[in-house]
C-alpha cells in the first residue's frame, strides 16, 4: 500500500532532495542578492575603505600597537556575519507569512531542511567573506595576521553560531516580514556599532568599551581579533559568545513557527 | 469487530475520520464530524465560509491536530504515521503562495524531488496547459495561472489522495471549466479527490459525495443529488386559464407554499409537483400555460439546510 524503503534508497532520496533544495535555495539567493551584496559586497568595500584610510594614518591606534587595517579585520568580519544573520529574517519570514513554509510541509520533506539548506548556503557566504577580508588584509593593505587556525576557528564558529542564531530569533519572534524588516534594521544598527565600525573599543575605554567588549558583536570581534594575532582570546569573551549563542538558539527553538 | 471502518464490501475506505473535534481556544472549530471516504471517490466538502472545511482537511493531512476523535487514512495515523501519509496525499492549500522569485519548472522539479515514486513534471504542466510558464516566476502569473500551479504541486507526487482545498476561487469561468476537467481526469487515473468548497455547481458537477458541514457540525452527507432530494424543494410557476383559490392549490399533494404575481402562480412543494398540479387542475377544467418546473438543486438544499443558522440568507434562490 505504502511504498516501503530500505536505508539505502531512503537515504539517497533524502540527499536528492536536499541537493534539490540547495540549487532552488542557491538560485533564489541569486536572484534576491540581500545576503549576496551586503554580506560579501560592503564588506570588501569596507576593506577598502579602512585599508585606504590605513595607509593615509600609519601607525597604531588608541596604543593598542595595532593599525586601523588590523583592527577592522575581525570587524569587516562580523559586519559581514551581521549582514547575513539580518538577511534570514527577510526571505524566512516572507517564506513563512506566503504558506510557503505551510506548503512544504504538506510534502515529505519538513520545511526545517529548508532552514537547513538556506544556513548552509549563508555559511558559505560567510566563509567567503572571512576569505576576502584575511586575503586582502594582509595581500593588499599589509595587514600583519599571526593566524592562530584552532583558536581562530574556534572564534569564528563561536562568533557565527551566535549571531546566525540572533537572526533566528527574528524569524522566530516576529509575526510579519514588515516587523521583521523593523526588528532587524534596528538590531543591525546597534550590532554594527557595538562591532566598532563607526569607532573601535580601544579608541572609547571607560564604560562603553566594556559595554562593547560584551556586547554580541564586540564580544565575536574580540575573539577574533586576539586569533588573528596570536593571542588566546580572553575566557571572559569566549564564555560570553557561548552564553549569548546558547540564549539565542533557546529562544529561536522555542518561538520557531512554521506556519 | 476488528475494523469498524471497512465497509460491507470490504473494501478499506481511503480515509475514515470518526468524532473528530478540534477547538481554537474556546472556538469550536469542527463538532464531533464523521464520515468516510472511498477509494477512487470525489469527496466534496461543503459549507459556508467559516464552517470548519479547511480545519477538517488539515486534521486529515495532519497539519492539525484533532482535540479529540480519530482519523485513519490508509489504515494509518496522520499525527503517528505523518511521515508515511505525506508521501501519498498531495494537497493544494487555500492561500499559499510561492517565494516571488521561484520559476513554474523550477517548483514542479523541487516538489517532484521530494517523492519516492513522481509523475513527469513537464507532462503534468502539459496536462495543466502551463507548460509554456515552465521559465515564468511565480510573481508574474495570473491568479488562474497561480491555481494550476497549485494542483500542479499538488499532483507531481503521483498521490493516492489528492486534498483540494477552494482550488477554483478567482477563476474565470472557462478556467473553473478546465480545471474540472482536470478533476475528472484525475479521478479516472485512481486518485481519490477530497474538495472542499463552497460552490455548489462545483460540487454537484463533480462530486460522488459530498459532506455538508455547517458550524463545525456535519449537516448531511449523500450524494448531491440525494441531498437535494432530502431539501425537497421544487418549484413550479404557471399561468391558470381562470381564477384558482390558494385553498384548491393548497389541496394538492406535496403543496408546501403558493405564491401569486400578476397572472403568474408559483407553487413549492415536494414531489412531482407539475404532474399533480395539471391534474388536479384539469379536473376542475383549468388549463395551465407558460408552465415551468424546477427540481431543487444543491443549492436549495444548501441554503435550507444552513439557514436556521444563517438567518441573512435569503429564501430565495436563483435559477
Amino acid at each position: 500500500m505504502t511504498p516501503s524503503f530500505g536505508p539505502t534508497k531512503r537515504s539517497r532520496r533524502s540527499r536528492a532532495q536536499l541537493g534539490a533544495l540547495l540549487k532552488v535555495q542557491a538560485k533564489l539567493s541569486l536572484r534576491e542578492p540581500y545576503a549576496l551584496g551586503l554580506g560579501i559586497g560592503l564588506p570588501a568595500i569596507l576593506l577598502v575603505v579602512f585599508g585606504l584610510i590605513s595607509r593615509q594614518v600609519p601607525g597604531n591606534v588608541g596604543n593598542s600597537g595595532l593599525t586601523v587595517i588590523d583592527l577592522y579585520i575581525p570587524t569587516i568580519m562580523v559586519v559581514s556575519f551581521i549582514f547575513i544573520a539580518i538577511s534570514l529574517p527577510n526571505t524566512l519570514v516572507r517564506d513563512r507569512e506566503i504558506g510557503w513554509l505551510k506548503r512544504i510541509s504538506t510534502t515529505p520533506v519538513h520545511p526545517s531542511r529548508l532552514l537547513g539548506v538556506q544556513l548552509i548556503l549563508d555559511l558559505v557566504l560567510a566563509a567567503v567573506a572571512i576569505v576576502i577580508t584575511i586575503v586582502g588584509g594582509a595581500a593588499i593593505f599589509g595587514a600583519q595576521l599571526t593566524v592562530d587556525i584552532p583558536l581562530f576557528i574556534l572564534s569564528i564558529a563561536l562568533a557565527i553560531a551566535e549571531i546566525f542564531s540572533l537572526g533566528l530569533v527574528v524569524v522566530a519572534l516576529a509575526p510579519t516580514q514588515t516587523v521583521a524588516t523593523s526588528i532587524a534594521g534596528v538590531l543591525m544598527f546597534a550590532l554594527l556599532f557595538l562591532s566598532g565600525l563607526w569607532i573601535q573599543p580601544v579608541q572609547v575605554g571607560g564604560p562603553l568599551q566594556v559595554i562593547m567588549w560584551y556586547s554580541p558583536s564586540g564580544a565575536a570581534v574580540r575573539a577574533i581579533l586576539s586569533s588573528v594575532f596570536n593571542q588566546a582570546p580572553p575566557v571572559t569573551t569566549l564564555v560570553t559568545l557561548a552564553c549569548y549563542t546558547l540564549v539565542f538558539a533557546f529562544v529561536a527553538v522555542r518561538y520557531f513557527r512554521w506556519e | 469487530m476488528l475494523h469498524p471502518a471497512r465497509n460491507p464490501r470490504g473494501e478499506q475506505p481511503a480515509v475514515t475520520i470518526e468524532n473528530v473535534v478540534k477547538r481554537y481556544g474556546t472556538v469550536l472549530a469542527v463538532d464531533n464530524v464523521s464520515f468516510s471516504i472511498q477509494e477512487g471517490e470525489i469527496f466534496g466538502i461543503i459549507g459556508p465560509n467559516g464552517a470548519g472545511k479547511t480545519t477538517t482537511v488539515e486534521c486529515i493531512s495532519g497539519l492539525r491536530v484533532p482535540n479529540s476523535g480519530s482519523i485513519s487514512v490508509y489504515g494509518l495515523s496522520p499525527q503517528r504515521d505523518r511521515d508515511q501519509i505525506r508521501e501519498f496525499v498531495g494537497v493544494q492549500l487555500q492561500e499559499s503562495a510561492l517565494p516571488p522569485r521561484l520559476r513554474v519548472g523550477e517548483a514542479l522539479n523541487l516538489f517532484a524531488s521530494f517523492y519516492p515514486s513522481p509523475l513527469d513534471p513537464q507532462e503534468v504542466l502539459d496536462s495543466l496547459g502551463i507548460k509554456h510558464l515552465a521559465r515564468v516566476a511565480f510573481k508574474n502569473l495570473s491568479g488562474g495561472q497561480k491555481q494550476r500551479l497549485s494542483i500542479a504541486l499538488a499532483l507531481v507526487g503521483n498521490p493516492k489522495i489528492a486534498i483540494l482545498d477552494e482550488l477554483t476561487t478567482g477563476l474565470d469561468p472557462e478556467a473553473r471549466r478546465d480545471t474540472w476537467a482536470l478533476i475528472e481526469r484525475m479521478k479516472g487515473r485512481g486518485v481519490t479527490v477530497i474538495l472542499v468548497t463552497h460552490f455548489m455547481d462545483e460540487a454537484e458537477t463533480l462530486c460522488d459525495r459530498v459532506a455538508l458541514i455547517d458550524r463545525g457540525g456535519l449537516r448531511a452527507l449523500d450524494t448531491p443529488e440525494a441531498i437535494a432530494a432530502q431539501a425537497g424543494v421544487n418549484r413550479v410557476r404557471f399561468i391558470p386559464s381562470q381564477p384558482v383559490d390558494d385553498e384548491a392549490l393548497y389541496a394538492v399533494h406535496g403543496v408546501q407554499v403558493v405564491e401569486r404575481k400578476e397572472r403568474y402562480v408559483t407553487v413549492t412543494g415536494t414531489g412531482d409537483l407539475a404532474a399533480s398540479l395539471i391534474d388536479a387542475l384539469a379536473a376542475k377544467g383549468v388549463k395551465v400555460s407558460e408552465l415551468e418546473a424546477r427540481h431543487g438543486n444543491l443549492d436549495d438544499a444548501f441554503i435550507r439546510l444552513t439557514r436556521d443558522t444563517a438567518s441573512t440568507v435569503s429564501e430565495e434562490v436563483q435559477v
